[in-house]
Protein backbone atom coordinates (compact mmCIF):
# COMPACT_ATOMS: atom_id res chain seq x y z
CA UNK A 1 0.00 0.00 0.00
CA UNK A 2 1.47 3.03 -1.09
CA UNK A 3 0.80 6.87 0.21
CA UNK A 4 1.18 9.13 -2.21
CA UNK A 5 1.82 13.13 -1.11
CA UNK A 6 3.88 15.97 -2.86
CA UNK A 7 6.70 17.96 -0.47
CA UNK A 8 6.77 21.37 -1.85
CA UNK A 9 9.95 23.75 -1.54
CA UNK A 10 7.59 27.36 -2.72
CA UNK A 11 10.81 28.95 -1.86
CA UNK A 12 12.64 27.87 -4.84
CA UNK A 13 9.52 28.57 -7.05
CA UNK A 14 10.44 31.16 -9.92
CA UNK A 15 6.65 31.21 -11.35
CA UNK A 16 7.86 29.62 -14.54
CA UNK A 17 4.14 28.11 -14.37
CA UNK A 18 5.91 25.13 -16.22
CA UNK A 19 4.05 22.65 -14.06
CA UNK A 20 1.35 23.86 -14.94
CA UNK A 21 1.80 23.51 -18.91
CA UNK A 22 3.36 20.25 -18.54
CA UNK A 23 -0.04 19.08 -16.71
CA UNK A 24 -2.46 20.61 -19.34
CA UNK A 25 -0.63 18.68 -22.01
CA UNK A 26 -0.17 15.61 -20.26
CA UNK A 27 -3.95 15.52 -19.23
CA UNK A 28 -6.03 17.21 -21.65
CA UNK A 29 -6.56 19.75 -19.12
CA UNK A 30 -9.41 21.80 -21.43
CA UNK A 31 -8.99 25.50 -22.46
CA UNK A 32 -9.52 28.18 -19.38
CA UNK A 33 -9.21 25.44 -16.94
CA UNK A 34 -6.47 24.02 -14.52
CA UNK A 35 -5.22 20.81 -12.83
CA UNK A 36 -2.43 22.36 -10.60
CA UNK A 37 -1.94 26.01 -10.16
CA UNK A 38 0.79 28.92 -8.40
CA UNK A 39 -0.29 31.02 -6.14
CA UNK A 40 1.61 34.09 -5.06
CA UNK A 41 1.58 36.92 -2.38
CA UNK A 42 0.81 40.36 -3.13
CA UNK A 43 4.40 42.02 -3.60
CA UNK A 44 5.23 45.40 -1.50
CA UNK A 45 6.24 47.99 -3.50
CA UNK A 46 6.87 50.45 -0.87
CA UNK A 47 9.96 48.03 0.21
CA UNK A 48 11.88 49.30 -2.94
CA UNK A 49 14.71 46.88 -3.52
CA UNK A 50 14.12 44.53 -0.98
CA UNK A 51 10.40 43.74 -2.59
CA UNK A 52 9.27 40.38 -2.45
CA UNK A 53 7.02 38.02 -3.84
CA UNK A 54 6.42 34.18 -2.76
CA UNK A 55 5.54 31.46 -5.08
CA UNK A 56 3.25 28.36 -3.90
CA UNK A 57 2.84 25.94 -6.09
CA UNK A 58 -0.01 23.56 -5.30
CA UNK A 59 -2.72 21.54 -6.60
CA UNK A 60 -4.98 18.71 -5.22
CA UNK A 61 -4.13 17.50 -1.84
CA UNK A 62 -5.19 13.95 -1.62
CA UNK A 63 -6.24 14.58 1.58
CA UNK A 64 -6.92 12.09 4.29
CA UNK A 65 -9.88 13.50 5.28
CA UNK A 66 -11.89 14.14 2.16
CA UNK A 67 -14.53 16.58 1.93
CA UNK A 68 -15.22 16.29 -1.81
CA UNK A 69 -15.61 12.46 -0.67
CA UNK A 70 -17.52 12.62 1.59
CA UNK A 71 -19.59 15.07 -0.05
CA UNK A 72 -20.54 12.25 -2.90
CA UNK A 73 -23.35 10.47 -2.40
CA UNK A 74 -22.36 7.70 -4.60
CA UNK A 75 -18.88 6.99 -3.86
CA UNK A 76 -17.60 8.28 -7.33
CA UNK A 77 -14.91 10.18 -6.02
CA UNK A 78 -13.33 8.05 -3.42
CA UNK A 79 -10.00 7.79 -2.06
CA UNK A 80 -8.09 5.13 -3.43
CA UNK A 81 -6.71 2.84 -0.21
CA UNK A 82 -3.82 1.72 -2.17
CA UNK A 83 -1.86 5.14 -3.21
CA UNK A 84 -4.01 7.34 -1.20
CA UNK A 85 -5.04 9.27 -4.67
CA UNK A 86 -8.65 11.13 -5.24
CA UNK A 87 -9.78 9.54 -7.83
CA UNK A 88 -13.41 10.98 -9.58
CA UNK A 89 -14.99 7.54 -11.48
CA UNK A 90 -16.74 9.10 -14.28
CA UNK A 91 -18.97 6.72 -15.13
CA UNK A 92 -20.46 6.67 -11.91
CA UNK A 93 -20.51 10.59 -11.37
CA UNK A 94 -24.18 12.39 -12.44
CA UNK A 95 -22.34 15.58 -12.31
CA UNK A 96 -23.70 17.03 -9.61
CA UNK A 97 -21.20 19.48 -8.23
CA UNK A 98 -21.26 18.31 -4.54
CA UNK A 99 -17.52 17.62 -3.89
CA UNK A 100 -16.32 21.05 -6.37
CA UNK A 101 -18.10 23.07 -3.79
CA UNK A 102 -16.63 20.58 -0.76
CA UNK A 103 -13.42 21.33 -1.45
CA UNK A 104 -11.51 24.12 0.33
CA UNK A 105 -8.79 24.19 -1.92
CA UNK A 106 -10.45 24.76 -5.24
CA UNK A 107 -8.91 22.19 -6.52
CA UNK A 108 -11.91 20.33 -8.72
CA UNK A 109 -13.79 21.89 -12.03
CA UNK A 110 -16.28 20.46 -14.11
CA UNK A 111 -15.14 19.83 -17.30
CA UNK A 112 -16.85 21.88 -19.93
CA UNK A 113 -17.39 19.21 -22.41
CA UNK A 114 -17.79 15.57 -19.63
CA UNK A 115 -19.66 17.83 -17.46
CA UNK A 116 -18.15 15.58 -14.74
CA UNK A 117 -15.62 16.88 -11.85
CA UNK A 118 -12.00 17.05 -13.03
CA UNK A 119 -8.70 17.32 -10.61
CA UNK A 120 -4.80 16.45 -10.19
CA UNK A 121 -4.77 12.45 -9.60
CA UNK A 122 -0.73 12.67 -9.57
CA UNK A 123 -0.75 11.78 -13.33
CA UNK A 124 -2.49 8.37 -12.11
CA UNK A 125 -5.26 8.16 -14.82
CA UNK A 126 -2.22 9.65 -17.88
CA UNK A 127 -0.57 6.51 -16.76
CA UNK A 128 2.89 7.97 -15.44
CA UNK A 129 2.64 6.15 -12.39
CA UNK A 130 2.25 2.64 -13.60
CA UNK A 131 5.44 4.01 -16.44
CA UNK A 132 7.78 4.63 -13.21
CA UNK A 133 7.29 8.29 -14.15
CA UNK A 134 6.84 11.09 -12.19
CA UNK A 135 3.64 13.34 -12.09
CA UNK A 136 3.96 15.70 -15.11
CA UNK A 137 4.39 18.90 -13.09
CA UNK A 138 7.28 17.16 -10.88
CA UNK A 139 9.04 15.93 -13.35
CA UNK A 140 9.16 19.44 -15.50
CA UNK A 141 9.85 21.89 -12.74
CA UNK A 142 13.20 23.40 -13.11
CA UNK A 143 14.42 24.49 -9.85
CA UNK A 144 12.71 20.81 -8.43
CA UNK A 145 10.52 23.01 -6.10
CA UNK A 146 7.99 20.09 -6.24
CA UNK A 147 9.00 16.63 -5.12
CA UNK A 148 6.91 13.90 -5.13
CA UNK A 149 6.65 9.84 -3.76
CA UNK A 150 5.45 7.75 -1.44
CA UNK A 151 5.65 8.16 2.20
CA UNK A 152 5.22 4.60 3.01
CA UNK A 153 8.29 4.41 1.88
CA UNK A 154 11.16 5.66 4.45
CA UNK A 155 14.06 5.44 1.02
CA UNK A 156 11.51 8.02 -1.37
CA UNK A 157 12.69 11.58 -1.94
CA UNK A 158 9.10 12.78 -0.28
CA UNK A 159 9.46 10.85 3.06
CA UNK A 160 13.21 11.82 3.29
CA UNK A 161 12.65 15.44 2.62
CA UNK A 162 9.58 15.39 5.18
CA UNK A 163 11.90 14.05 7.34
CA UNK A 164 14.70 15.93 7.52
CA UNK A 165 13.07 19.53 7.07
CA UNK A 166 10.36 21.41 9.05
CA UNK A 167 7.27 21.64 7.19
CA UNK A 168 4.02 23.32 7.46
CA UNK A 169 0.61 22.47 5.08
CA UNK A 170 -2.03 24.71 4.01
CA UNK A 171 -5.50 24.52 5.85
CA UNK A 172 -8.68 25.38 5.21
CA UNK A 173 -9.98 28.18 7.36
CA UNK A 174 -12.83 27.48 10.03
CA UNK A 175 -11.32 24.64 11.68
CA UNK A 176 -11.76 21.33 9.67
CA UNK A 177 -8.90 20.07 9.21
CA UNK A 178 -8.79 17.89 5.67
CA UNK A 179 -5.29 16.29 6.54
CA UNK A 180 -3.80 17.26 3.45
CA UNK A 181 -0.90 15.49 1.72
CA UNK A 182 0.95 18.62 0.11
CA UNK A 183 3.70 19.65 2.66
CA UNK A 184 5.80 23.09 2.38
CA UNK A 185 9.50 23.03 3.46
CA UNK A 186 10.28 25.37 6.58
CA UNK A 187 7.25 27.97 5.35
CA UNK A 188 4.94 29.27 2.42
CA UNK A 189 3.04 32.29 1.51
CA UNK A 190 0.40 32.83 0.89
CA UNK A 191 -2.02 30.78 3.12
CA UNK A 192 -5.34 33.33 3.11
CA UNK A 193 -6.73 31.75 -0.25
CA UNK A 194 -7.84 29.06 0.97
CA UNK A 195 -12.01 28.50 2.11
CA UNK A 196 -13.84 27.16 4.55
CA UNK A 197 -15.08 23.75 4.35
CA UNK A 198 -18.50 24.34 2.71
CA UNK A 199 -20.85 21.43 2.30
CA UNK A 200 -23.44 22.24 -0.51
CA UNK A 201 -27.16 23.10 0.67
CA UNK A 202 -28.07 20.53 -1.46
CA UNK A 203 -26.10 17.61 0.51
CA UNK A 204 -27.01 19.39 4.13
CA UNK A 205 -30.59 19.12 3.58
CA UNK A 206 -30.24 15.23 2.11
CA UNK A 207 -27.94 14.34 5.24
CA UNK A 208 -29.99 16.61 8.05
CA UNK A 209 -33.25 16.55 6.43
CA UNK A 210 -34.53 14.43 4.15
CA UNK A 211 -33.11 11.25 5.46
CA UNK A 212 -34.47 11.01 8.84
CA UNK A 213 -37.97 12.48 7.54
CA UNK A 214 -37.51 9.37 5.02
CA UNK A 215 -36.34 7.17 8.07
CA UNK A 216 -39.45 8.33 10.36
CA UNK A 217 -41.92 8.25 7.56
CA UNK A 218 -40.79 4.47 6.41
CA UNK A 219 -40.58 3.41 9.95
CA UNK A 220 -44.48 4.73 11.17
CA UNK A 221 -45.56 2.84 8.22
CA UNK A 222 -43.56 -0.39 9.00
CA UNK A 223 -44.94 0.36 12.81
CA UNK A 224 -48.59 0.83 11.45
CA UNK A 225 -48.21 -2.44 9.61
CA UNK A 226 -46.63 -4.26 12.36
CA UNK A 227 -49.53 -3.17 14.44
CA UNK A 228 -51.91 -4.92 11.68
CA UNK A 229 -50.14 -7.87 11.35
CA UNK A 230 -50.03 -8.36 15.10
CA UNK A 231 -53.82 -7.86 15.60
CA UNK A 232 -55.16 -9.96 12.44
CA UNK A 233 -52.45 -12.92 13.84
CA UNK A 234 -53.30 -12.27 17.89
CA UNK A 235 -57.09 -11.18 17.75
CA UNK A 236 -59.06 -11.35 14.63
CA UNK A 237 -62.54 -10.61 14.26
CA UNK A 238 -64.38 -13.48 14.57
CA UNK A 239 -67.06 -12.29 11.55
CA UNK A 240 -64.37 -11.54 9.37
CA UNK A 241 -62.63 -15.09 9.22
CA UNK A 242 -66.41 -16.25 9.18
CA UNK A 243 -66.84 -14.09 6.36
CA UNK A 244 -63.84 -15.38 4.22
CA UNK A 245 -64.57 -19.26 4.56
CA UNK A 246 -68.10 -18.59 4.11
CA UNK A 247 -70.67 -18.86 1.39
CA UNK A 248 -71.99 -15.75 -0.59
CA UNK A 249 -74.62 -14.38 0.66
CA UNK A 250 -74.81 -15.21 4.06
CA UNK A 251 -75.00 -11.52 5.26
CA UNK B 1 -66.56 -23.20 -7.16
CA UNK B 2 -70.43 -21.91 -7.90
CA UNK B 3 -69.24 -18.09 -6.51
CA UNK B 4 -70.36 -15.41 -8.94
CA UNK B 5 -67.22 -13.51 -10.01
CA UNK B 6 -67.39 -10.03 -11.37
CA UNK B 7 -64.62 -8.66 -13.84
CA UNK B 8 -62.49 -6.32 -12.05
CA UNK B 9 -59.33 -6.16 -14.08
CA UNK B 10 -58.09 -6.32 -17.39
CA UNK B 11 -54.92 -7.88 -18.46
CA UNK B 12 -53.33 -5.30 -19.62
CA UNK B 13 -54.50 -3.61 -16.32
CA UNK B 14 -52.77 -6.93 -14.85
CA UNK B 15 -49.30 -6.77 -16.75
CA UNK B 16 -48.84 -3.15 -16.22
CA UNK B 17 -49.19 -3.69 -12.11
CA UNK B 18 -46.99 -6.25 -12.09
CA UNK B 19 -44.45 -4.80 -14.66
CA UNK B 20 -44.44 -1.85 -12.29
CA UNK B 21 -44.16 -3.64 -9.18
CA UNK B 22 -40.95 -5.59 -10.89
CA UNK B 23 -39.64 -1.99 -12.11
CA UNK B 24 -40.05 -0.55 -8.25
CA UNK B 25 -38.27 -3.62 -6.27
CA UNK B 26 -35.50 -3.75 -8.73
CA UNK B 27 -35.26 0.28 -8.98
CA UNK B 28 -35.37 0.67 -5.19
CA UNK B 29 -32.77 -2.13 -5.01
CA UNK B 30 -30.26 -0.80 -7.81
CA UNK B 31 -31.38 2.71 -6.40
CA UNK B 32 -30.08 2.28 -2.60
CA UNK B 33 -27.08 0.44 -4.07
CA UNK B 34 -26.37 3.61 -5.73
CA UNK B 35 -26.37 4.98 -1.97
CA UNK B 36 -22.25 4.24 -1.19
CA UNK B 37 -22.21 7.54 0.93
CA UNK B 38 -22.64 6.28 4.76
CA UNK B 39 -23.58 9.35 6.18
CA UNK B 40 -26.58 8.94 3.78
CA UNK B 41 -27.31 5.42 3.09
CA UNK B 42 -30.79 4.32 5.03
CA UNK B 43 -29.89 0.60 5.20
CA UNK B 44 -26.13 0.90 5.79
CA UNK B 45 -22.87 -0.74 3.73
CA UNK B 46 -23.65 -3.88 3.07
CA UNK B 47 -26.16 -3.18 0.46
CA UNK B 48 -24.45 -0.80 -1.96
CA UNK B 49 -21.80 -3.60 -1.57
CA UNK B 50 -23.71 -6.38 -2.57
CA UNK B 51 -24.91 -4.83 -5.69
CA UNK B 52 -21.71 -3.29 -6.89
CA UNK B 53 -20.80 -6.99 -6.45
CA UNK B 54 -23.44 -8.66 -8.36
CA UNK B 55 -23.58 -5.60 -11.19
CA UNK B 56 -19.70 -5.80 -11.37
CA UNK B 57 -19.24 -1.82 -10.32
CA UNK B 58 -21.13 1.07 -9.43
CA UNK B 59 -21.28 2.66 -12.44
CA UNK B 60 -23.00 -0.41 -14.11
CA UNK B 61 -25.29 -0.70 -11.00
CA UNK B 62 -26.05 3.34 -12.48
CA UNK B 63 -26.78 2.08 -15.76
CA UNK B 64 -29.43 -0.48 -14.97
CA UNK B 65 -30.85 1.85 -12.85
CA UNK B 66 -30.86 4.75 -15.24
CA UNK B 67 -32.39 2.63 -18.34
CA UNK B 68 -34.50 0.44 -15.86
CA UNK B 69 -36.19 3.59 -15.03
CA UNK B 70 -36.27 5.03 -18.98
CA UNK B 71 -38.01 1.75 -19.64
CA UNK B 72 -40.18 1.95 -16.76
CA UNK B 73 -41.54 5.15 -17.37
CA UNK B 74 -41.55 4.78 -21.30
CA UNK B 75 -43.75 2.19 -20.78
CA UNK B 76 -46.31 4.16 -18.78
CA UNK B 77 -46.08 6.61 -21.03
CA UNK B 78 -46.95 3.95 -24.06
CA UNK B 79 -49.68 3.21 -21.79
CA UNK B 80 -50.89 6.61 -21.67
CA UNK B 81 -50.40 7.48 -25.32
CA UNK B 82 -52.26 4.53 -26.40
CA UNK B 83 -54.89 4.07 -23.81
CA UNK B 84 -55.81 7.44 -23.16
CA UNK B 85 -60.00 6.68 -22.25
CA UNK B 86 -58.55 4.40 -19.93
CA UNK B 87 -55.76 6.55 -18.46
CA UNK B 88 -58.33 9.32 -18.33
CA UNK B 89 -60.92 6.98 -16.41
CA UNK B 90 -58.09 5.86 -13.98
CA UNK B 91 -57.18 9.41 -12.94
CA UNK B 92 -60.94 10.91 -12.26
CA UNK B 93 -61.42 7.44 -9.97
CA UNK B 94 -58.50 8.09 -7.81
CA UNK B 95 -58.69 11.95 -7.78
CA UNK B 96 -62.42 11.79 -6.94
CA UNK B 97 -63.01 12.07 -3.22
CA UNK B 98 -65.49 13.09 -0.77
CA UNK B 99 -63.72 14.55 1.91
CA UNK B 100 -66.33 13.99 4.99
CA UNK B 101 -66.72 10.44 4.37
CA UNK B 102 -63.57 9.69 3.42
CA UNK B 103 -62.10 10.68 6.65
CA UNK B 104 -64.42 8.89 8.17
CA UNK B 105 -63.44 5.79 6.44
CA UNK B 106 -60.13 6.40 7.01
CA UNK B 107 -60.40 6.94 10.97
CA UNK B 108 -62.87 3.33 10.83
CA UNK B 109 -60.52 1.55 8.55
CA UNK B 110 -57.09 2.36 10.69
CA UNK B 111 -58.92 1.61 14.18
CA UNK B 112 -61.00 -1.43 12.98
CA UNK B 113 -57.80 -3.20 11.19
CA UNK B 114 -55.74 -1.97 14.26
CA UNK B 115 -58.12 -2.70 17.37
CA UNK B 116 -60.95 -4.65 15.64
CA UNK B 117 -64.53 -4.23 15.51
CA UNK B 118 -64.37 -3.67 19.38
CA UNK B 119 -61.98 -0.94 18.96
CA UNK B 120 -64.55 0.65 16.93
CA UNK B 121 -66.96 0.06 19.38
CA UNK B 122 -65.10 1.20 22.23
CA UNK B 123 -64.78 4.65 20.44
CA UNK B 124 -69.00 4.27 19.86
CA UNK B 125 -68.35 4.09 15.92
CA UNK B 126 -70.63 1.03 14.03
CA UNK B 127 -68.58 -0.97 12.21
CA UNK B 128 -69.78 -0.70 8.71
CA UNK B 129 -67.54 2.18 6.88
CA UNK B 130 -68.91 4.48 4.71
CA UNK B 131 -69.06 2.82 1.25
CA UNK B 132 -66.49 2.42 -1.74
CA UNK B 133 -66.72 2.98 -4.92
CA UNK B 134 -64.36 1.17 -7.50
CA UNK B 135 -60.90 1.99 -5.36
CA UNK B 136 -61.65 2.41 -1.74
CA UNK B 137 -59.98 5.94 0.08
CA UNK B 138 -57.45 4.09 0.76
CA UNK B 139 -56.32 2.38 -2.51
CA UNK B 140 -57.08 6.36 -3.67
CA UNK B 141 -54.49 7.72 -1.65
CA UNK B 142 -51.69 5.40 -2.29
CA UNK B 143 -52.83 5.73 -6.25
CA UNK B 144 -52.27 8.93 -5.46
CA UNK B 145 -49.12 9.00 -4.23
CA UNK B 146 -47.69 6.40 -7.00
CA UNK B 147 -49.27 9.09 -10.10
CA UNK B 148 -47.70 11.90 -8.48
CA UNK B 149 -44.46 10.88 -7.20
CA UNK B 150 -44.33 8.81 -10.68
CA UNK B 151 -44.00 11.88 -12.26
CA UNK B 152 -41.69 13.99 -9.81
CA UNK B 153 -39.72 10.84 -9.61
CA UNK B 154 -38.94 10.28 -13.51
CA UNK B 155 -38.59 14.08 -14.00
CA UNK B 156 -35.36 14.25 -11.13
CA UNK B 157 -34.47 10.94 -12.80
CA UNK B 158 -34.19 12.69 -16.02
CA UNK B 159 -32.27 15.37 -14.87
CA UNK B 160 -29.67 13.44 -13.26
CA UNK B 161 -29.65 11.19 -16.32
CA UNK B 162 -29.47 14.39 -18.60
CA UNK B 163 -27.02 16.06 -16.00
CA UNK B 164 -23.49 14.60 -17.62
CA UNK B 165 -25.13 14.63 -21.04
CA UNK B 166 -26.07 18.25 -21.68
CA UNK B 167 -26.82 19.97 -18.62
CA UNK B 168 -23.95 23.11 -17.36
CA UNK B 169 -25.27 23.91 -14.25
CA UNK B 170 -25.27 20.77 -11.67
CA UNK B 171 -27.37 22.90 -9.71
CA UNK B 172 -30.73 21.24 -10.51
CA UNK B 173 -28.85 17.66 -10.27
CA UNK B 174 -27.93 17.99 -7.16
CA UNK B 175 -31.44 19.07 -5.91
CA UNK B 176 -32.78 16.36 -8.03
CA UNK B 177 -30.98 13.86 -5.92
CA UNK B 178 -32.93 14.91 -2.81
CA UNK B 179 -36.55 15.05 -3.94
CA UNK B 180 -36.04 12.24 -6.02
CA UNK B 181 -34.90 10.37 -2.74
CA UNK B 182 -37.57 11.80 -0.41
CA UNK B 183 -40.24 11.07 -3.14
CA UNK B 184 -39.08 7.52 -3.47
CA UNK B 185 -39.11 6.94 0.34
CA UNK B 186 -42.64 8.70 0.75
CA UNK B 187 -44.26 6.51 -1.46
CA UNK B 188 -41.86 3.02 -0.47
CA UNK B 189 -43.79 4.11 3.12
CA UNK B 190 -47.04 3.56 1.42
CA UNK B 191 -46.22 0.77 0.08
CA UNK B 192 -45.62 -0.98 2.83
CA UNK B 193 -49.41 -0.71 3.41
CA UNK B 194 -50.31 -1.42 0.22
CA UNK B 195 -48.30 -4.47 0.15
CA UNK B 196 -49.49 -5.34 3.85
CA UNK B 197 -53.37 -4.60 2.84
CA UNK B 198 -53.11 -6.46 -0.90
CA UNK B 199 -50.82 -9.95 0.41
CA UNK B 200 -50.94 -10.28 3.84
CA UNK B 201 -54.66 -9.00 5.51
CA UNK B 202 -56.99 -11.88 4.93
CA UNK B 203 -59.67 -8.92 4.35
CA UNK B 204 -58.47 -8.42 1.12
CA UNK B 205 -57.33 -11.15 -0.13
CA UNK B 206 -59.76 -11.63 -2.77
CA UNK B 207 -58.54 -8.28 -4.62
CA UNK B 208 -54.90 -9.69 -4.54
CA UNK B 209 -56.15 -12.94 -6.16
CA UNK B 210 -57.94 -10.36 -8.79
CA UNK B 211 -54.61 -9.01 -9.97
CA UNK B 212 -53.89 -12.77 -10.97
CA UNK B 213 -57.30 -13.83 -12.33
CA UNK B 214 -58.96 -10.36 -13.03
CA UNK B 215 -62.14 -10.68 -11.40
CA UNK B 216 -63.53 -10.37 -7.92
CA UNK B 217 -66.28 -12.65 -5.86
CA UNK B 218 -69.34 -10.94 -5.96
CA UNK B 219 -69.72 -10.74 -2.11
CA UNK B 220 -66.54 -9.32 -2.05
CA UNK B 221 -67.52 -6.61 -4.27
CA UNK B 222 -70.74 -5.79 -2.83
CA UNK B 223 -69.29 -5.66 0.57
CA UNK B 224 -65.73 -3.52 -0.21
CA UNK B 225 -66.60 -2.01 -3.02
CA UNK B 226 -70.80 -1.48 -2.71
CA UNK B 227 -70.90 1.62 -5.01
CA UNK B 228 -68.89 0.19 -7.41
CA UNK B 229 -71.13 -3.15 -7.31
CA UNK B 230 -73.86 -1.08 -7.72
CA UNK B 231 -72.73 0.13 -10.72
CA UNK B 232 -71.74 -2.82 -12.64
CA UNK B 233 -75.26 -4.36 -11.53
CA UNK B 234 -77.19 -1.77 -12.88
CA UNK B 235 -74.89 -1.85 -16.28
CA UNK B 236 -75.48 -5.49 -16.41
CA UNK B 237 -79.45 -4.83 -16.31
CA UNK B 238 -79.12 -2.35 -18.76
CA UNK B 239 -77.42 -4.43 -21.18
CA UNK B 240 -79.56 -7.20 -20.28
Amino acid sequence: MKKYAMVIDSSVCIDCKACMASCKVQNNVPHGYWRNWIKHTIPDFSQGPLTRTHFQPGGCMQCDNPTCVQACPSGATYKDPQNGIVHVNEALCIGCGNCIKACPYGARFRHPDKRVPDKCDFCFSSGRLERGLLPACVDTCPTKARVFGDLNDPDSDASRLLRDKPTVRVLARGGIDTKPNMYYVAATAPTDWVDEVEFPGAFTALASLVNPVVKVAVGLSALGVAVMWAKQIFSPDKEESEHESSAPGKD
Amino acid sequence: MSEKMIHRHTRLSIFMHWFNAFCWFALLLTGLGLIKNEQLNPVGAWLPNLMRSLFGGGETLLMVHQYLGLVWAGVFLAYVLFKRRETWVFLKEVFTVSPASDMLWLAKMNLKMTLGRKGLQRFGLTPDLPPQGFYNFGQKVFAQASVVGGIVIVTTGLAMFFSTISMDNPEPVAWSRVIHYLTVGLVFAGLLVHIYMAAISREERPAFMSMFTGSVPEHYARHHHPLWHAQVATEKDKDD
